[in-house]
């Protein structure tokens, strides 16, 4: 199999290795400083822990949630009041119920509870608050951070109130805390590249191209949102461990800009860029804070106490990331994607073979289906304005049907509606044989649904390979097994040689065709093809009719083609649908159509005639 | 009877001040697509404006506050966000953290970290009775205040050629910008009226509390943010709507809660918008949330 030979980015293991590298080094430096430098250094990867949860939601889903240090809070009390010892929980939390009170665990069994505890909140959390938008989401969040503070600052009988929490055991070392951002660099990187991290990046990319590949916005970044809160609450736990106390401020609002802006400066998309940035941001902060007053505050990062001057120069700082590098020190990169990494590895790219996906056999999709694509009586209006009224359209399995019609005749609306991003003010849409009138794009998707927009809405930042495979993702496919089905979904479109760049670098012809290989990678029964041709120079436009022959007899899944050149669709299509303001105008074989009266007075005067000389 | 008369009309003053500053970040959210966290600092700012030429005749000294909220909400702009207009909402969000960072702590630099407090005029922290009731004169300025802008923001957006331009920019940026909107304009306008509301809601709070500090800027903007995605993006009136239903539910919660539970008002308020949201994912008037469309 050809795919076997292709990889994702995943498998650059200078990805995994520089990062624990780093961390490594700076364990090193700590392990035998002064005890304050010890602590300085153990409070940054405690502080690098919480940044590593802030990037697996942010970073893949490309959405901010200022709200994360609420579950650091969560988990610092939580394993605080499991270890604090029974007599001191009794004087500073007298409320607290007998089991928790009498409770006195050790470091890492609090710690993993802590985790469990943080994570679980973050889903109960985000299930509302995932459903909203990707501006919603930050306000809500930051809502929940008052919240937390609120009520952890006036629960004084369980919590300690806003005086807080002292005599914690002091349990992490700079080791410990080494290890735990190790195991989290681990299970950041593994989320990042599991099909659920690849489905995430997915939505961050293109949100609509994501749900049109079967791909739930909602619950990807859900599962992101648990995670984060994991890491969060381990970071969260860990540092009340070093420092013995806690108080509300501890992770409140200043905590929520320096973490942010750690991941921003380094790079949110990237492991590396969290990793990078902890690094560098409490390094300058340490340097600014020298300069404020001498003392040796690092770490407690709370604003309310944090005199101004390094508040501001990280507030400059991360302006000036926004401003003038917006993907940070990394680039959004991971290590194994560096060029100059990637020189000095061992492990190059594979060179390419030349497509040789056409000598692969049939290809796994055209389960042979009954039934067909049928809708019937679909009307739909915006704002009064009839765009459709009464359309019906039978696509049957395995069948080419053109659908044709002057701009605005409701082409793109009709595909809309059979796809689910559109719901009918009446009519039915059913899928062999099933009503599926009204549901989702995602779930339409699922059941077979495939389709590709009049733009290419490419995956910019994922490779042609990844932005194919995360198709077979959104259908619940492995990672192995996604990369082989997109390596052969590229080789029949001849884009292999494209498989490691970046979608976004592609041309418009070759963005195009990724578009379709990525509907074709959710082995689809049915795919609508949205002017496919659109935007393409002549070229590019004859490559691209030559593959989609190649499409309509290798996949087997029926297609109905929009498209404004005649000439191709009746190329194409044995059966054609003529639109005409938001009506069916005529439905027959190419002949007919051309034949027909009314279809070329619809037509006059546009590139109709044009063909019907040629 | 006195009691809950007393009460709805604190609840309904603290649900116009929450609408001015609402309508405050809206404003600048329709012309621009960003959400302004360094509102908050806008009225900060402002805040200290007032505590700093505390000296002056009262009136004198919120003419300036007003002046100097406007100017910080337009040197903002022209430095930091103009660079970012055709970013991502994302992107331009915590541009406006990094900007509300910053101004926060030039004041504790420049002034100190501590709350400083400052005087309100006699007059002003007095009461009037009405039909039994003692509503403080704050009380009425706020209304008075709040119903005065919002009948001005009518008048100015569907009254005049510069409101025209402004709901035009609200609907389509790019199309407007083609047909000879000036985009530097209609968004510098925006922002300084953006600037003089927070300015008057500084004035408010400053009238209240006594006191200016730092970071009292925080509760407002989430305050308004939260109002905000209540009302639905990119709906004025919705902000509207949105500030009075969290300052009436605040106050009332104030009002009525058993006293054991009063501490967690806070609480109680910013858990309401997710009620909501659960039910109405897009807001009450279910504005554009800046999502793709196909």
């Amino acid at each position: 199999m050809s795919g076997a030979r292709f990889r994702t980015r995943s498998s650059f293991g200078a990805s995994l290795l520089v990062p624990l590298a780093l961390i490594a080094i700076t364990v090193l430096a700590g392990v035998n400083g002064t005890p304050s430098f010890q602590g300085t250094v153990t409070l940054t990867l405690c502080n690098l822990i919480i940044v590593l949860g802030l990037q697996v939601f942010i970073g893949n889903s490309g959405v901010y949630s200022f709200g994360q240090l609420g579950f650091a809070t969560l988990g610092a009390y939580v394993a605080a009041l499991l270890t604090l010892p029974a007599a001191f929980v009794v004087l500073q939390t007298p409320s607290l119920p007998d089991f928790i009170a009498e409770a006195q665990l050790g470091p890492l069994p609090s710690t993993l509870i802590a985790a469990a505890i943080s994570g679980l909140v973050a889903i109960v959390v985000g299930l509302p608050l995932m459903r909203t938008s990707t501006l919603a989401i930050p306000i809500s969040t930051f809502a929940f951070l008052i919240v937390v503070y609120n009520v952890v600052a006036n629960w004084d009988r369980v919590t300690g109130g806003s005086g807080g929490l002292v005599t914690i055991p002091t349990t992490t070392s700079v080791a410990t805390a080494g290890l735990w951002a190790g195991a989290a660099v681990v299970l950041a990187l593994a989320f990042k590249w599991s099909p659920s991290g690849y489905r995430l990046q997915a939505t961050r990319e293109d949100e609509v191209a994501a749900r049109s590949i079967g791909i739930s916005v909602t619950k990807e970044r859900l599962i992101a949102f648990g995670i984060s809160g994991i890491l969060c609450g381990v970071g969260g736990a860990l540092m009340a461990h070093q420092s013995g106390v806690l108080n509300p401020a501890t992770f409140y609002f200043g905590a929520t800009v320096t973490t942010v802006t750690m991941l921003v400066v380094g790079g949110a998309r990237g492991v590396l860029g969290a990793v990078v940035g902890a690094l560098a941001i409490s390094v300058v902060n340490e340097l600014l804070r020298g300069l404020e007053d001498g003392a040796d505050l690092f770490g407690a990062i709370s604003i309310g106490e944090a005199p101004g001057l390094a508040a501001i120069g990280l507030g400059a700082i991360l302006l000036a990331t926004m401003v003038a590098m917006p993907n940070g020190l990394s680039g959004g990169r991971e290590a194994g994607e560096l060029s100059w990494v990637r020189r000095l590895s061992p492990m190059r790219p594979p060179s390419l073979p030349k497509s040789d996906g056409a000598a692969a056999g049939r290809p796994p999709t055209g389960r042979v289906s009954e039934g067909g694509l049928d809708a019937a009586g679909i009307s739909l209006a915006f704002s009064g304005l009839r765009v459709l009224e009464g359309v019906d359209l039978a696509l049957a399995p395995g069948e080419a049907l053109g659908l044709i019609g002057p701009n605005g005749a409701g082409k793109t609306t009709l595909v809309n509606v059979l796809s689910g991003f559109q719901k009918p003010d009446s009519g039915v849409v059913t899928l062999d044989g099933v009503d599926v009138t009204g549901r989702s794009p995602s779930r339409l998707a699922h059941a077979g649904l495939g389709r590709t927009f009049q733009a290419a809405l490419p995956f910019p930042d994922l490779t042609a390979l990844e932005s194919v495979a995360v198709g077979a993702m959104g259908m619940g496919v492995g990672t192995r097994r996604a990369v082989r089905a997109a390596a052969e979904v590229l080789g029949r479109l001849d884009l292999l040689e494209q498989a490691e760049l970046p979608a976004g670098s592609l041309p418009p012809g070759g963005q195009r065709l990724l578009g379709i290989a990525r509907a074709l990678a959710i082995q689809p029964r049915y795919l609508l093809l949205d002017e496919p041709a659109a935007g393409l120079n002549e070229g590019e436009s004859e490559e691209l009719v030559a593959i989609l022959r190649n499409v309509l007899a290798d996949f087997g899944c029926g297609i109905l083609l929009i498209e404004h050149d005649m000439g191709t669709v009746m190329d194409l299509c044995p059966r054609i649908q003529v639109l005409d303001d938001g009506a069916t105008l005529r439905i027959g074989t190419p002949e007919e159509i051309q034949a027909d009266p009314a279809v070329v007075e619809s037509y006059l005067g546009s590139s109709f005639l044009t063909v019907a000389d040629a | 009877m006195t009691e809950l008369g007393q009460n709805l009309i604190d609840a309904l003053a603290l649900g116009s001040l929450y609408a001015l500053i609402a309508v405050g970040i809206a404003l600048v959210y329709t012309v621009m697509g960003m959400m302004n966290f360094a509102h908050g600092e806008f009225i900060t700012l402002s805040a200290y404006a007032l505590y700093v030429l505390a000296g002056l005749p009262f009136a004198v000294a919120v003419a300036f506050a007003l002046l100097a909220g406007s100017a910080i909400a337009l040197v903002t702009e022209r430095v930091a966000f103009r660079p970012l207009r055709n970013a991502d909402i994302s992107t331009q969000l915590v541009t406006s953290l990094a900007v509300a960072t910053i101004l926060q702590n030039v004041v504790v630099v420049a002034v100190d970290g501590r709350a400083q407090s400052v005087q309100a005029p006699a007059s002003i922290s007095e009461s009037t009775s009405l039909g039994g009731i003692a509503v403080p004169n704050l009380e009425f300025l706020t209304l008075g205040l709040t119903v005065t802008v919002l009948a001005g923001l009518g008048w100015l957006l569907y009254r005049t050629r510069t409101g025209l331009a402004m709901r035009a920019a609200a609907e389509n940026f790019e199309m407007a910008r083609l047909l000879g909107v000036q985009a530097d304009r209609v968004i510098a306008i925006a922002f300084a009226i953006s600037g003089a509301l927070a300015a008057a809601v500084a004035v408010l709070i400053v009238m209240q509390t006594g006191q200016v500090s730092p970071t009292m800027g925080l509760t407002p903007v989430l305050v308004g943010f939260v109002a905000v995605v209540i009302g639905g993006f990119g709906r004025i009136f919705g902000a509207v709507i949105g500030g009075l239903l969290l300052g009436a539910l605040s106050s009332l919660l104030g009002a009525y809660l058993p006293d054991g539970l009063v501490p967690f008002r806070d609480a109680i308020v910013f858990t309401f918008p997710v009620l909501i949201l659960i039910f109405r994912p897009r807001g009450l008037l279910g504005g554009a949330t800046g999502e793709a469309r196909v």
